[in-house]
């Protein structure tokens, strides 16, 4: 029933050098335009009515005889889809003799000149500009965009094959070609990969013979003529085969002279950016790179699809996408040396009528419209009890106690959430809670690992900072470049060590840029474009910190010394490295006066460090971020809503970096306060912040709201170090002994955060017997205690409780069911037994 | 309706719970059911037919590395002598007498080579496989065997006893907490009991059980939300948890003091012998990984005294614990369906230092193992003549995780995805390679 499926002959390779290149040429002048008898209706088999149509690409150029590009034709439809129904088209060109267009919808040029091509389907058109430039020249060859997307193609430099990082069979080659100075050499010299040194003992052994093309292991091996790990790739008689053969027999040269010279792709380009099909819809891909040299091509056939969840969408090898399963999913798209995704939905049919959602600010703005395209429908506005607890918890990590919760539910005011937020961004426990955040981004950490001194110091900062409003900008910039004795430089020391320059770069990258280098400590990433150079070039930037003091008995005392150059050596050339910024260029000989400063501004005038900051507090709102996890962005792990997170960090620069602004603007969005209750058409759904998702708390918040339930303070003893008592998890000196949080999984904050805490037997069997579920419930002068003593009645009591524990008041049929409970058994044993079962139950343990 | 009793209520929960257990299927075991397929398509693609004796692993753990040369491998650098064993052609050192009886049950790898020569590193790349990574915190061995394997009769399926240093290295790491151990203080201690198995005075197994219907009540409303991966398993933990508590055969297996005084005696009444018995009676009880440490943190780290320190008192607390574990296994029919390791991090220089001691070496080192369908007395590979370097035969510590996966029916060429997608071999080999069982021995 459906369109182009674009056939084998696509993956051939556009080589000048080539002698192979293969073009079908349907005629020498004529365009097709027989693809549908004009009256066929459209297959598409609809209730919805075609509005208008769209040729896409809009404008070309096809520059040189091998370029060609796919077209493909969208619908606009009466029920809001947009569908590809280039099958339906006909298509013609303004012009004859200046082109080809073929059955895969593809048009190749025949002589320069510029004309339009023009769909039709009935009554609508559309049209595009084909530009045609030297049509007679032919492209000259480069190994990267011949071989290299060859390979990449063929699925040879997979991470799995022998794009791992020690290759696979004693043969290595660069991920998605990456690097192909790199595979060449591998191919053309051979040599086996170390992961660390650059030596390597065993004999080289090239890839390809030169004087016997045809015995070459590069062509023996992936047609099977000899046995191949990973089976056959492409038979004898393919074009790709050819391609290589003819390569080989040509000398096997790089191509263009000199690296710098040879074409790149610098940027890949996807259409559609997003797209909403319905079950048994599809959608053909296209793909367009923009190249070093200026110019655009169509690759949609020469990269690399993967579907993140096959079972949603099944993606054809030539990008054509099959609706499978209502869900979502992104595509992974691979070309040589770039790697990009797309975003793909699945709905069932769609929704035939959509209500009307207030926004309160951009952050709706930019959710709701995410969830209209994808119909679904967010849930209500949260109910006054679950906004509360909600939060509450997230601004200050704090239950609210029963007497606030009642006078917020009774209350009438229309602005009590809008007087709420204020109240509580204003609060001392804001700020121990942000403290306690921020404690865990920037690692405030002790025990056995620090001075207690130094812990002491660095904990005072944060805390000053957090007092002042400090922004989040100037946070990162003194402590990045502490020096001396301030409390930011106190980080730097482990058991008066200073942490070693490359430890130190993977953190501060993943805590201020979200990207994940430390793969590339050892070797280059191997799922992205981070080199080990660049790893060391980064590190290089803390090489010079040392520590001057006079004797291990006095403080010490950070400086950084320009005599000081030769600490970071690069581990595989066993040179000294030049700090080099991640995307930039070796630092000038005259600027690095001050290394760490100079690494802190390009740090925070970063786009990505913005970006980074307002995914991870979304993450503390919404218990997951934009980009999740949050701090490895890549472009294969792509943000579900990509113009929310530019949106909401172009605000908090804007806003000169202000935290509790941004705060502010989240908790007030309607996305935030909406209901965790789902609907028919949200349920299910975990990523587009169509409903709130329960939060695990946090094991010292949770610990804190035991304490705070019960009306038992937690007591904690730090070697000899003792704690007033009613001090608070959240507020506690790092590396404080405590086995309940031990249990459920504090982060001792030995690395930066990593994933959520998971629910485990242990912490289930301290639920039913351990002393923080039953000691604090029987305690003399607890909260239970008390209230036995006092003249209030069991109806008062559970709703007391209610109020305090899960801010709420009990429904009638709790009530009901809960005093009949109590007065069957003693009352003292009944009463714990219930506040047992509070603290234990689900609602209890989590924040929604 | 008036009267109704916690007992009844006891019954209640009872009845809901056995529904929980229809519905929920295996979740009691603490396994999802994709797990449990999983599970029986390992058994089915490794076991070929043959069905797998082991069912458990005794780890024992010699904190700080022994010296191998005065132990399994002796050699004319040491200063204790050879002695045979009840094995023809098998010969170990003086320091270990007991044992020697039992070499027809064990076999020494005497070829070990591992790659981190400080205690921390070596201790996790003995435990995990992986040198240590700020990128990763890799699962130990024992977790990924309780992974694989499951819960067996209640009992936690992993028990570290008594707490090891170096506590990241023992645990599930990035896998997850549910894979954690299960940490058991000194079994030596007089008032040894284990937190949260125990039932608190204040709280009998039938108030334990009526709280579960106050819980119900509780929970009712917010179960009507929403159904999370997450809740799911917290069920399953918490049935688990209710089924550990109230079960008599948990309660036993850590319970000591059925064990006669002759019995304890036989072990060595100290925290190593005490450990070691500990872990028979888990094992016994359906445990499916025990790590028996009992020596003091690094206590093999014998930089002072070498030849006094292991006479006098490391070799033979290790003898006298290792020999009785070896013959009570075996007499309780256990060794069948018991692989039993002894090792450190490392072993120990061939060259002794002039405080008399020997500093820390993981070029080559010996270890043994057996039971659990492992061959026993055979000597695999063998040093040079100062047991310094591997003369044949080199055995990576992956090669020992997949010998001892292959006798528990767990499929050794498995791997776990880390971030990133990166795939972690479970038998993990020098160079992230795939480690392979010593065929000799299984």
């Amino acid at each position: 029933m459906r369109v182009s499926k674009i056939g084998k002959f696509f993956i051939s390779v556009k080589a000048g050098i080539l002698s192979c290149a293969i073009l079908v040429l349907v005629t020498a002048s004529t365009v097709r335009m027989d693809s549908q008898p004009p009256d066929t209706p459209l297959s598409t088999n609809l209730s919805a009515k075609l509005i208008s149509i769209e040729l896409v690409p809009k404008a070309i150029t096809l520059w040189g005889a091998d370029a060609s590009q796919h077209f493909l034709l969208m619908g606009t439809f009466s029920d809001g889809l947009r569908r590809d129904i280039t099958s339906e088209g006909q298509f013609s060109a303004s012009k004859p003799g200046f082109i080809v267009f073929d059955k895969t919808n593809k048009v190749s040029p025949i002589k320069d000149g510029e004309l339009f091509l023009i769909a039709k389907v009935k009554d609508k058109k559309s049209r595009s500009t084909i530009k045609i430039l030297e049509a007679q020249e032919k492209r000259p060859f480069s190994f990267p965009r011949v071989i290299g997307s060859l390979l990449t193609k063929q699925g040879c430099n997979e991470t799995a094959c022998h794009g791992s990082v020690p290759g696979r069979g004693g043969f290595k080659l660069s991920i998605n070609s990456i690097y192909p100075r790199d595979d060449f050499k591998w191919i053309v010299k051979g040599g086996k990969f170390e992961v660390l040194t650059e030596k390597s003992e065993e004999p080289k052994e090239p890839r390809i013979n030169l004087e016997n093309p045809e015995k070459s292991a590069l062509l023996l091996k992936p047609s099977l003529q000899v046995p191949h790990g990973g089976g056959l790739r492409f038979g004898v008689d393919s074009p790709q085969y050819s391609t290589i053969l003819t390569w080989i027999q040509a000398g096997a040269p790089y191509g263009e002279k000199g690296e710098s010279e040879s074409i790149r792709i610098e940027k890949l380009e996807v259409y559609p950016k997003e797209s909403v099909l319905n079950l048994e819809g599809s959608q053909q891909i296209l793909v367009t790179a923009h190249l070093s040299n200026g110019r655009k091509e169509d690759v949609t056939g020469q990269v690399v699809y993967e579907a993140k969840n096959g079972t949603v969408v099944e993606v054809a090898e030539d990008g054509l996408v099959q609706a499978k399963k209502r869900g979502e999913t992104s595509i992974l798209i691979r070309a040589s040396g770039k790697a990009t995704s797309v975003r793909f939905g699945v709905i069932a049919s769609p929704l035939s009528s959509y209500p009307e959602i207030p926004e309160n600010n951009l952050i709706d703005k930019h959710v709701f419209a995410k969830l209209r395209k994808f119909n679904i429908i967010p849930s209500e506005l949260s109910s006054d009890a679950e906004f509360l607890r909600r939060i509450c918890l997230d601004l200050t990590g704090t239950l609210p106690p029963a007497n606030r919760v009642r006078e917020f539910l009774i209350s009438r005011d229309p602005n009590k959430r809008k007087n709420l937020i204020e109240l509580l961004l204003n609060s001392p426990e804001f700020q121990d809670f942000l403290h306690f955040r921020y404690a865990e981004i920037f690692r405030w950490y002790g025990g056995a690992t620090q001075v207690a001194k130094d812990t002491n110091l660095y904990g005072e900062w944060l805390r000053e900072s957090i007092a002042i409003n400090k922004s989040y900008d100037q946070i990162a910039i003194e402590r990045i470049a502490a020096q001396g004795y301030d409390g930011p430089s106190r980080f730097y020391y482990q058991l008066r060590f200073i942490i070693p320059p490359p430890d130190m770069i993977a953190e501060q990258v993943r805590l201020y840029l979200g990207r994940r280098l430390d793969c590339a400590r050892c070797h280059d990433h191997p799922f992205e474009a981070w080199s080990q150079d660049q790893f060391w070039g980064m590190a290089a930037f803390y090489g010079r910190m040392i520590d001057v003091r006079e004797n291990v008995m006095v403080d010490s005392l950070i400086v950084d010394d320009p005599e000081h150059i030769g600490q970071v050596i690069h581990p595989k050339t066993s040179k000294v490295v030049e700090p080099r910024v991640l995307d930039g260029d070796v630092l000038p000989l005259d600027e690095r006066t001050d290394l760490r400063m100079k690494l802190a501004q390009w740090i925070v005038k970063h786009p990505y460090f913005a970006e980074t900051f307002v995914n991870r507090a979304w993450d503390w709102f919404f218990g997951r971020g934009i980009v999740d996890p949050v701090d490895d962005f890549r472009p294969t792990n792509p943000p579900t809503h990509p113009k929310l997170i530019k949106a909401l960090a172009k605000y908090f620069r804007e806003n000169n970096h202000d935290v509790k602004k941004l705060m502010q603007l989240i908790v007030q969005s309607r996305t935030y306060q909406l209901s965790s209750y789902p609907n028919d058409t949200n349920k299910g759904d975990r990523i587009n912040f169509s409903h709130a998702l329960p939060k695990p708390l946090d094991a010292a918040v949770l610990l804190d709201a035991i304490s705070h339930v019960t009306g038992v303070p937690e007591e904690y003893i730090n070697g000899k170090q003792g704690f007033p008592s009613g001090t608070r998890a959240i507020t506690l000196l790092p590396g404080t002994p405590s086995s309940f949080m031990k249990l459920f999984e504090r982060n001792e904050r030995k690395a930066l955060p990593e994933g959520k805490p998971e629910p485990a037997l242990s912490q289930a069997l301290h639920v039913l017997t351990g002393k923080t579920f039953n000691e604090k419930l029987t305690k003399q002068g607890g909260w239970l205690d008390q209230i036995l003593q006092s003249d209030a009645t069991n109806k008062e009591i559970i709703e007391e409780l209610y109020l305090g524990s899960l801010s709420r008041f009990p429904s009638r049929g709790e009530l009901i069911r809960l005093e009949e409970m109590v007065q069957k058994r003693p009352r003292k044993e009944a009463l714990e037994s219930l506040t047992w079962a509070i603290i234990s139950s689900r609602q209890f343990l989590h924040n929604n | 309706m008036g009267d109704k009793k916690p007992v009844l209520n006891f019954l209640e929960a009872e009845h809901e719970r056995r529904q929980f257990l229809r519905v929920g299927g295996l979740s009691f075991l603490g396994i999802t059911l994709s797990d449990y397929f999983r599970m029986k398509e390992t058994l089915a693609a490794v076991g070929k037919g043959i069905p797998t004796k082991a069912q458990s692993v005794i780890l024992i753990w010699l904190s700080g590395g022994p010296p191998h040369m005065d132990m399994w491998d002796p050699k004319p650098n040491s200063n204790f002598k050879p002695i045979g064993t009840n094995v023809a052609g098998i010969q170990i050192s003086e320091t270990l007498p007991k044992t020697a009886q039992h070499m027809d049950k064990l076999s020494i790898i005497r070829s070990m080579h591992t790659e981190e020569n400080n205690h921390p590193e070596g201790t996790y790349y003995g435990m995990t496989g992986h040198r240590p990574n700020p990128a990763f915190r890799f699962p130990s061995f024992g977790s990924i065997v309780s992974r694989e394997l499951g819960v067996q009769n209640n009992v936690p399926p992993y028990v570290v006893t008594p707490p090891l240093s170096y506590d990241h290295s023992y645990m599930a790491g990035n896998m997850g907490p549910q894979y954690n151990p299960m940490i058991v203080p000194d079994p030596s201690q007089e008032d040894f009991k284990i937190p949260d198995l125990t039932l608190p005075k204040s709280l009998s197994a039938e108030l334990i059980q009526d709280r579960q219907t106050f819980l119900k009540v509780v929970d009712h409303q917010f179960r009507q939300k929403e159904e999370f991966a997450r809740f799911n398993k917290m069920d399953s933990y918490q049935e688990q948890a209710l089924r550990m508590i109230l079960s008599p055969n948990v309660k036993k297996a850590f319970d000591l003091s059925e064990e006669s005084d002759k019995v304890k005696e036989s072990y060595g009444k100290t925290r190593f012998g005490q450990s070691v018995l500990l872990a028979r009676r888990l094992v016994e009880a359906g445990c499916r990984f025990v790590t028996a440490e009992g020596f003091n943190h690094s206590e093999w780290d014998i930089h002072f005294d070498n030849d006094k320190l292991l006479k006098e008192n490391l070799a033979p607390r290790f003898d006298q614990a290792m020999s009785t574990l070896l013959t009570e296994l075996d007499e309780r029919g256990l060794l069948e369906s018991t692989v039993v390791l002894a090792m450190g991090e490392f072993g120990r220089t061939p060259n002794i230092n002039p405080r008399a001691g020997r500093d820390h070496w993981c070029h080559c080192w010996s270890m043994v193992l057996g039971g659990g369908g492992i061959k026993g007395g055979q000597i695999v590979g063998a040093s040079d003549e100062r047991a310094a370097y591997v003369a044949e035969r080199k055995v990576t510590q992956g090669d020992l995780f997949a010998t001892v996966y292959k006798a528990l029916g767990i499929d050794w060429t498995k791997t776990y995805t880390g971030l990133d997608g990166r795939p972690l071999y479970i038998a993990n080999s020098i160079g992230d390679k795939q480690g392979h069982p010593v065929h000799e021995l299984i």
